[in-house]
């Protein structure tokens, strides 16, 4: 019985996948394969931004750091050279200016508090974690009125994005790149101090197995992986149906390429698609460990007090504002825009280790 | 059933409501138009929209 159980779920992401592929696209029900594998990656390595960034400043512990530098390495040596060939493909090309720099620093700091950023989020509430249910929905809320607000931020000051490969080729340019990170991790190596252990398995094997799927989903989409605009979408498509909101009279969801994402299935929507991969492959990976009896609770480390649960589920409502402020979360801007050579990537990284400063301490005082 | 599997099972029923009402309100999909599999060499630029694009 139990291993009948055991099939059900894989039997419903099948019959899921060949119903995409059957009436909607065989590209998205593909994209729905490499969604559950980046959810696979994200949950079976317990790969949190959140937490590697948690463990840096609290216990000085950098393994966290170095998986995701090494990602953004791996990530960076595919897709620099994959958008210098292919002209069809598209940069994470995020605008730098105001928006940029109070939605990241905003984010870093929500993140810490709400415990996960969008992808955090994301393959944990697939992995059953009432908290990270909870936010959901509200992320996708903040993440709508960001967008709906998104061109009054604009209007106090941004520049067009700037992208390494319109200066460089592909080879000076992830060269760049990696010279940043072994900077940001000698810094982080001043900071830790000697005797320090760097490599932990986990991080490694989900580093390597995001940046191939980061660039599976860059070959197959055209553009670079990403979170947040799937849930701005969902929350766009309830507002405008329930007549509480006219996309045409704001100029984001205006914009004929918006229109158009509103029009259509959020089954047609490349983000969208991935992310309910993340989903389905995280929750895979949670039942998987639960019949290998690995520990896997669902329950978060300690309950929370009704206040701790109102401070998290408002955090995941700003985490979601600041997020499309800031052109995308930690995979979307930071992940994708460093990769495919944006600056703008560079500066969220910096801005929301800031913010996430903030965030610990917020953290701690609410005891978290 | 206990609490968490209650929360986790109403989550995914939500998302399969949500998923088959949009499927049913949106425009209908034509497969004459479908997307290539395979973007990069396609010849076609991506129609998506990603958390980087500002609606102009």
């Amino acid at each position: 019985m139990a291993s009948l159980r055991g099939l059900a779920l894989p039997a419903i992401c099948s019959v899921f996948f060949l119903a995409v592929a059957a009436f909607v696209s065989i590209r998205q029900a593909v994209l729905f394969l490499v969604g559950i594998g980046l959810g696979s990656c994200l949950a079976a390595a317990r790969f949190g931004f959140t937490t590697g960034w948690r463990e840096l400043v609290r216990a000085r512990d950098p393994r966290g750091v170095f998986g995701q530098a090494l990602l953004l390495l791996l990530a960076s040596a595919m897709a620099l050279p994959l958008l210098s060939q292919f002209e069809e493909l598209q940069s994470a090309a995020g605008p730098i200016g105001v928006s940029l720099l109070v939605g990241a620093f905003v984010f870093g700091a929500s993140m810490q508090i709400a415990d996960g950023c969008g992808s955090g989020t994301l393959y944990k509430a697939g992995m059953g974690y009432a908290l990270n249910i909870g936010i959901l929905p509200l992320f996708a809320l903040g993440s709508f009125l960001g967008s709906v607000h998104l061109p009054f931020w604009l209007s106090l000051g941004s520049m067009s994005p700037i992208l390494l490969l319109d200066h460089f080729d592909a080879g000076f340019s992830f060269a760049l790149t990696a010279s940043f990170l072994i900077f940001l991790l000698l810094m982080v190596r001043l900071y830790v101090g000697p005797s320090r252990t760097w490599i932990k398995a986990n991080w490694v094997y989900g580093a390597v197995g995001l940046a191939i799927f980061a660039s599976i989903n860059l070959i197959l989409a055209g553009q670079a992986w990403g979170v947040v605009y799937g849930f701005g979408l969902w929350a766009a498509k309830l507002a405008t149906a329930s007549s509480l909101f006219d996309p045409s009279q704001n100029s984001f969801w205006g914009a004929a390429q918006h229109q158009e994402r509103l029009r259509e299935s959020v089954l047609l929507d490349v983000t969208s698609m991935t992310n309910i991969g993340i989903l389905a492959g995280a929750y895979l990976i949670q039942q998987w460990k639960q019949r290998k009896d690995v520990k896997a609770s669902t329950q978060q480390s300690q309950s929370l007090s009704a206040k701790q649960w109102a401070i998290a589920l408002l955090a995941g409502l700003i985490m979601g504002y600041s997020s499309r402020l800031a052109f995308g979360c930690n995979v979307g801007a930071m992940l994708s825009g460093i990769s495919t050579g944006s600056l703008h990537g560079w500066i969220w990284l910096c801005i929301a280790f800031c913010g996430t400063l903030i965030g610990i301490r917020l953290r701690e005082r609410y005891g978290f | 059933m206990d609490s968490k599997h209650k929360s986790a099972l109403l989550f995914w029923l939500l998302l399969a409501l949500f998923i088959a009402w949009d499927f049913k309100q949106s425009a209908a999909i034509d497969l004459r138009f479908e997307a290539p599999l395979i973007a990069a060499g396609s010849g076609k630029a991506s129609a998506g929209a990603h958390c980087a694009s500002v609606g102009r």
